[in-house]
């Protein structure tokens, strides 16, 4: 359980694959606990297979009519922003108490995390940066999948050029809840399980990466975000999920429900 | 002549009107800080609500939020065009921005909210 003694800094875990509803469960208890530590409270984890999870408004309709993305099961985020294709990316949840100086303006979240990893990956070659956001009449609102939008603070690879709209390899979006912000944030590996070719992932854009311990590269991003917050990482042997399985099976019946995934 | 707006530490207006409904909103504070809105949800007309239940809920790019009653109470109307022109909770968020008009169950409720200068005091102490 997580050393209730420190007071700043990051907690950490790190989940074996799991469905598109247990997972969205495992984020709200996530968030739930963040409020009762009054700690920023973070999971990592992956998909037991290749998962669309749509941002929390998106029209259903609009994700079934798309042949890029079909066949793939569907869940529905609590959270905002686009669709992403899971199972090639690392994915995160960050949960922050809203008393936090984390739980204010929303972009203070985003931009701890993505400028966190940028500066790792900076050390370790990649020329990654945040990406300054495009004009609303880019329609990058209405795209379906969050990897072909561009919003400010979305963590891109710099282009030969220099310039800042290379491949999108960081993207995040918030459920802002009464009591905790909920932040769910993918990290694309691989080119994902789509037949897109405009999605690289960091591996493909910097093959160095995969002779990379990625345990190792989120605990040095996770190191960098925890003293941002001005304490250590505490990160956890000890998955999260198998010590709160009754609270998530709960939960998940909810990210299971027709009404949930056809809201919109 | 209606009342002064009084807040919710949530961050919603309310401002009970002569016609003894009370007009619901959310803060200029809290419209700015969600930033670039691109969709909302306001509740149906008829649904009877309590103090603190969600009764609506609002996305930006990057964030969805819920909005608040700010006291228990029957929806009887919504701003219908609102949804489809979210510049004007930015352009008027205490006037053509409002979200619902409730009758209130019981007006000593919104004894309990902020007035004014303690909401401008909550703004200032607010996370950035």
């Amino acid at each position: 359980m997580p050393d209730a003694s420190a007071t700043s800094g990051l907690i950490a875990w790190w989940d074996a694959p799991a469905p598109g509803p247990e997972n969205m469960a495992a984020d709200e208890v996530l968030a739930a606990e963040a409020v009762a530590l009054d700690r920023p409270l973070v999971r990592i984890y992956g998909w037991s297979e290749p998962t669309v999870s749509l941002g929390g408004f998106q029209r259903l309709a609009d994700a079934r009519a798309s042949t890029v993305i079909a066949g793939l099961p569907l869940v529905r985020r609590p959270s905002g922003g686009g669709a992403i294709v899971h199972g090639t990316d690392l994915t995160y949840a960050v949960a922050v108490p809203r008393s936090h100086a984390w739980g204010g303006d929303p972009q203070v979240l985003y931009d701890v995390f993505h400028e966190s990893l940028a500066a790792e990956l900076r050390e370790r070659g990649v020329a990654a940066l945040r990406h300054p956001g495009r004009d609303r009449a880019a329609g990058d609102d209405e795209r379906l999948l969050c990897f072909d939008r561009r919003a400010r603070g979305d963590l891109v690879v710099q282009t030969a050029a220099g310039g800042t709209d290379g491949d999108k390899i960081m993207g995040s979006a918030q459920r802002r809840l009464r009591g905790a912000v909920l932040q769910h944030g993918s990290l694309l590996l691989q080119p994902p399980s789509i037949s897109t070719a405009t999605h690289q992932g960091l591996l493909r854009l910097h093959p160095q990466a995969a002779a990379w311990d990625l345990r190792q590269l989120v605990v040095a991003w996770l190191t960098r975000v925890a003293a941002e917050a001005g304490g250590p990482l505490d990160a956890h042997a000890a998955a999260y999920a198998p010590a709160r399985a009754r609270l998530i099976a709960d939960a998940a019946a909810r990210f299971r429900e027709a009404d949930w995934l056809g809201r919109r | 002549m209606a009342a002064a707006p009084k807040f919710a530490k949530t961050h919603e207006w309310i401002r009970l009107d002569d016609d003894g409904l009370a007009t619901v909103g959310i803060s200029a504070y809290a419209v700015e800080a969600l930033t670039d809105l691109v969709f909302m949800q306001l509740p149906e007309v008829g649904r009877a609500v309590k103090a603190g239940e969600s009764i609506g809920e609002i996305e930006s790019v990057k964030a969805v939020s819920d909005v608040y009653a700010p006291v228990s109470g029957e929806v009887v109307a919504v701003n219908a065009a609102l949804p489809g022109n979210l510049e004007t909770l930015g352009q008027d968020p205490y006037g053509a921005g409002w979200l619902v008009k409730l009758r209130p169950a019981d007006t000593a409720e919104l004894g309990s909210l902020l007035d004014q200068t303690a909401y401008d005091t909550l703004v200032k102490s607010q996370p950035h």
